[in-house]
């Protein structure tokens, strides 16, 4: 397929309404929940990594306590976009963005706004599972409140609620204080969760967390965040298209050319996207014609 | 028609040895390469016994010509003329191998001999050198009295001054290098390069006048401390941002998402996960210094009473101590130098091998 | 391709530190990085000033001549010429024994012993490097002078008409050959490690190619691992250098100083290095004069071993980042 074809606009061009083979049964999908307030939204979103622009015009509203899943070919920006949503872009030298980031309707980017602040609220859960190797299990749970400086009581309470939460909670009750090396790769994601969840976030950014484990793990995980999408909102980014269909509400298609900036090609309830899109190239994405 | 695999073949190879056939040399080689090194070694013993020519000389003017030759002779006839250029220079790396191992040795083991005359007696081993100190012991006084205690003790405290001073300023360097990753990182990476290249006795010079001459202080532990700081410094900073740039990133950015200050990651989450290389670097600090004598001759001086005051009077130190009684013509202070050298060395060989045990450590955790 | 309608570029370096008490923290661990300039500014400052008033009532003479009367006569002289050359001349002897051998050496480790009798060399190495100073000045006045005293003795009996072998005191202790021996021994390790380290690194699809065409271990080197590694090994030698002219106290037991100058005649009982002229003299000084005479001779060394360093380290860093 050409570049050409990719050229990105504002307004899609093809309206028409393809027939998706994509074989998933009516039930996987889950029934959007009526949107709520909007929690996190980001406009006219731009990303540079010094000169090179990675990104352009994302604008995607989060509703909150949904699952919104950023699905693309590599390379489309997913990971750099989720970074910007909560000011871990800015770690990277040269990093650079135009447009805002609003976060219960304040733009998290004004110069008054502390990040620490802004990533106490909204937390991440990284592609590689990367629990403190100096701290045991319990240690790497309750780590986030000693980083933060956070004071909340009942620690063992908080243990064994987000463990439970995190759905590792049976496996480990009994060595708490063993080491977290010695956790599989599927733990010590789930134990990376709970870290995250121990800090009371209102909004929890996976990239992409299962590409690292085995199918068990990622099922755990998956169990895992559609539970906890009940009281928090998740945006995750995934290369795997039935994930995105089992646990997310929203999707977010992300396509770039090569040598261009990445857009958002399409967006929308996962079931319309999935089962009727209105793009292309959505359509052949969807339906594992390339990426 | 495809082949299937024959099942009654699967014995037949069970059955097979491992072998190596790329490691046999042929016959012809290992007769040239025994001839080669054995016949100039021959010669030489021979010349040996039957002239009266220093064997030093010997080996350098008489032995190593002729091994090169043989060599050279072993590798034409069988590798034809390329192979002559690459046995000249295995002869001359084997020959400089030789050359550093014999002066190492020659090293340690006089130290050993040395040093043990005056760490062991006729009565057993000499506690009194380790735990005594110089008072009233002058070079005629025999072994048995007096010893390096107070030297001991001096040595100690300098370089727990200088540490104090120069472990939280270098790591401090590395953090800023590592984790602060100001815009002065080249710079200050170009700074602590040069001055690691200071050379000690213009570290003693430096702080003898800043301190001592300018009448602010007595020379003294502390002033010996100093400039042992000076020279320990840029050794805790690169080994310490070295170890620091093993921890990785996912850490710092795991801490960070997690609504870490800065701070907090650094002192909380990189530290102790690089808590054995950090120990490494002090480590490898103390090593650095513990031996340096020139600026302690400029900014302790010496003493023969065990001082405990690290700010008012001239202190005593091993290297000191070691080049006080080197320069008596008395074979006892010259015995007792060398009694001090081997404590010396025995305490750098201690924090060369913890250092190395610890590194090794470090090296195999992220991996 | 329409732009979307906000496009004002926000540059994120700045924020980064924006939370107040990471400021607080950044800030004083610049501070403490500092350090290191602040020390080599003050050694510049204090030392130079001594420089100063030594050039001004000495006169250029300072640099260029070879007499030390200071205590003597109403009109002290002092002239430290033959110190500076002589720290050139040992570190120049040092170097003739510590290059070559250090090369083999490295070349043994990296291309020919096995494995683990390299790493145990490497090991080895490193611990002679870890010799404090003033155990190896021990060990030459000891050991090593007696013997040596007699290669030169031999050396000057029949190789007495090359000029750099003559020797007419017939006293043969405390000459620049001994103590520039000491500084080479000093440096094997140093130029070991460095040059050990940039052949270890020479790509190994490179050696394989030079195998597969059927190169000699010679050829292998010549063409392959020595250009290189070249940078690297002399940045690696320049280190060296920069730690034998200012040592001190390893050769102050063998070399016997003069204020004359010993131009080539290495195994003569005559010789001069600014860091021990320093160490000698400044137990018997005579009082302030003499003493910043010291400190002047103290900033001239500390120019010239800085200036070597930062040459040795910028060739070994260009080096490093050449081959990332």
């Amino acid at each position: 397929m050409s570049t050409a074809e990719y050229e990105p606009t504002t307004e899609y061009e093809s309206t028409a309404h393809y027939e998706s083979d994509v074989t998933v049964l009516e039930e996987q999908f889950v029934e959007p929940k009526s949107v709520g307030p909007i929690e996190l939204e980001s406009q006219d979103v731009s990303v540079w990594f010094g000169k090179r622009k990675v990104l352009e015009g994302v604008n995607i509203a989060f509703p909150k306590n949904t699952v919104t899943a950023l699905i693309g070919p590599s390379g489309c920006g997913k990971s750099t976009y989720i970074r910007t949503l909560n000011r871990l872009h800015e770690l990277i030298p040269g990093a650079a963005l135009a447009g805002s980031v609003l976060y219960e309707g304040k733009d998290i980017y004004d110069t008054d706004i502390d990040p620490v602040h802004i990533r106490l609220q909204i937390g991440m859960v990284f592609q590689k599972p990367n629990p403190f190797p100096s701290m045991t299990i319990r240690g790497n749970v309750l780590s986030g409140l000693k980083l933060s400086g956070m004071k909340r009581d009942q620690h063992d309470d908080i243990v064994e609620e987000t463990l439970t939460s995190a759905g590792l909670w049976n496996e480990v009750k009994d060595r708490l204080d063993s080491a977290a090396g010695e956790l599989s790769g599927g733990q010590q994601q789930r134990l990376v969760i709970a870290r995250a969840l121990a800090v009371q976030p209102h909004v929890l950014l996976m990239d992409e967390p299962c590409s690292a484990l085995d199918p068990t793990s990622t099922l755990k995980i998956e169990e895992t965040v559609r539970e906890l999408s009940k009281d928090i909102t998740i945006v995750i980014v995934t290369h795997n298209m039935q994930q995105a269909v089992r646990v997310s509400d929203y999707t977010a298609f992300f396509l770039a050319a090569e040598n261009e900036p990445g857009y958002v090609i399409e967006q929308g309830p996962t079931t319309d996207i999935f089962g009727s899109p209105q793009d292309q190239r959505t359509l052949d994405y969807v339906n594992g014609r390339f990426g | 028609m495809t082949q299937v695999l024959d099942r009654e073949q699967i014995a037949e190879w069970s059955a097979q040895k491992p072998q190596r056939p790329w490691t046999k040399k042929p016959a012809r080689l290992q007769a040239w390469i025994a001839v080669a090194a054995l016949l100039p070694a021959a010669l030489v013993a021979l010349i040996f016994m039957y002239t009266d020519i220093p064997g030093p000389i010997l080996l350098v003017a008489v032995y190593f010509p002729l091994q090169l030759l043989a060599a050279g002779i072993a590798a034409v006839a069988t590798k034809g003329r390329q192979g002559a250029a690459d046995s000249v220079i295995i002869v001359l790396a084997v020959g400089a191998t030789l050359f550093s191992f014999i002066i190492l040795t020659s090293v340690l083991g006089s130290l050993i001999a040395r040093g043990l005359e005056a760490l062991w007696g006729e009565d057993g081993f000499r506690s009194s050198f380790l735990f005594q100190n110089n008072v009233y012991i002058n070079p005629s006084t025999p072994l048995e009295y007096g010893g390096l205690g107070h030297a001991v003790i001096g040595t100690l405290m300098i370089v727990l001054i200088a540490s104090l001073i120069a472990v939280p300023i270098g790591i401090a360097t590395a953090i800023y290098i590592t984790e602060v990753r100001g815009r002065a990182v080249p710079y200050v990476r170009f700074f602590v390069q040069a001055m690691s290249g200071i050379p000690s006795i213009v570290a003693g010079l430096f702080i003898l006048t800043v301190l001592i001459v300018s009448g602010a202080m007595n020379q003294s532990a502390f002033a010996g401390g100093l400039a042992y700081a000076i020279l320990m410094l840029p050794t805790v900073a690169r080994t310490a941002e070295e170890v620091l740039r093993l921890i990785p990133e996912e850490l710092r950015t795991g801490a960070l998402a997690l609504g870490s200050t800065r701070a907090r990651v650094v002192l909380r989450v990189v530290i102790p996960a690089a808590k054995t290389g950090v120990i490494t670097a002090i480590i490898l600090g103390v090593a650095r210094v513990i031996g340096e004598t020139a600026p302690l001759l400029l900014t302790s001086l010496k003493s023969d009473q065990t001082i405990l005051n690290p700010i008012a009077d001239p202190i005593a130190a091993l290297p000191t101590y070691i080049f006080d009684n080197v320069a008596l013509p008395y074979p006892g202070a010259v015995t007792r130098a060398w009694g001090a050298a081997l404590v010396l060395m025995i305490l750098v060989l201690i924090l060369f091998t913890l250092a190395r045990i610890l590194g090794r450590d470090r090296l195999n955790r992220f991996r | 391709m329409a732009a979307p309608p906000t496009e004002t570029r926000r540059d994120l370096d700045a924020a980064a530190t924006s939370h107040r008490g990471d400021r607080v923290f950044n800030r004083g661990i610049t501070v403490a990085a500092f350090t290191a300039l602040l020390v080599l500014a003050g050694i510049a400052i204090f030392l130079g000033v001594a420089a100063v008033e030594a050039i001004t009532t000495q006169g250029w003479s300072f640099l260029f001549t070879t007499e030390w009367k200071v205590d003597q006569g109403d009109e002290p002289v002092a002239g430290i010429w033959g110190m500076l050359y002589g720290s050139v001349l040992l570190s120049v002897i040092g170097l003739v024994i510590a290059v070559p051998v250090s090369l083999l050496l490295s070349v043994f480790i990296v291309f020919l012993a096995p494995r683990r009798l390299g790493r145990a060399m490497t090991n080895v190495i490193d611990l002679m490097a870890a010799i404090p100073s003033i155990i190896l000045g021990l060990w030459a006045f000891y050991l090593l002078s007696p013997p040596a005293e007699q290669w030169q003795f031999l050396l000057n009996k029949y190789l007495g008409w090359i000029p750099i072998f003559q020797n007419d005191s017939g006293n043969f202790n405390g000459t620049p050959f001994i103590a520039g021996f000491v500084l080479g021994i000093m440096m094997i390790p140093i130029i070991t490690s460095v040059s050990r380290e940039v052949l270890g690194r020479t790509p190994p699809e490179l050696i394989n190619a030079a195998e597969a065409l059927g190169c000699s271990l010679w050829t292998m080197l010549r063409h392959v691992a020595l250009p290189y590694g070249r940078g690297g090994i002399v940045g690696g030698i320049m280190l060296g250098l920069g730690r034998a002219l200012g040592e001190t106290i390893a050769i102050f037991f063998v070399l016997k100083l003069v204020y004359d100058i010993n131009w080539y005649k290495i195994i003569e009982s005559e010789g001069g290095s600014v860091a021990t002229l320093i160490v000698a003299t400044f137990g018997e000084v005579s009082g302030p004069y003499e003493l910043n005479l010291l400190l002047a001779a103290g900033f001239f060394l500390f120019v010239g071993t800085l200036v070597v360093n930062v040459i040795a380290n910028l060739i070994v860093q260009k080096t490093g980042r050449s081959e990332r």
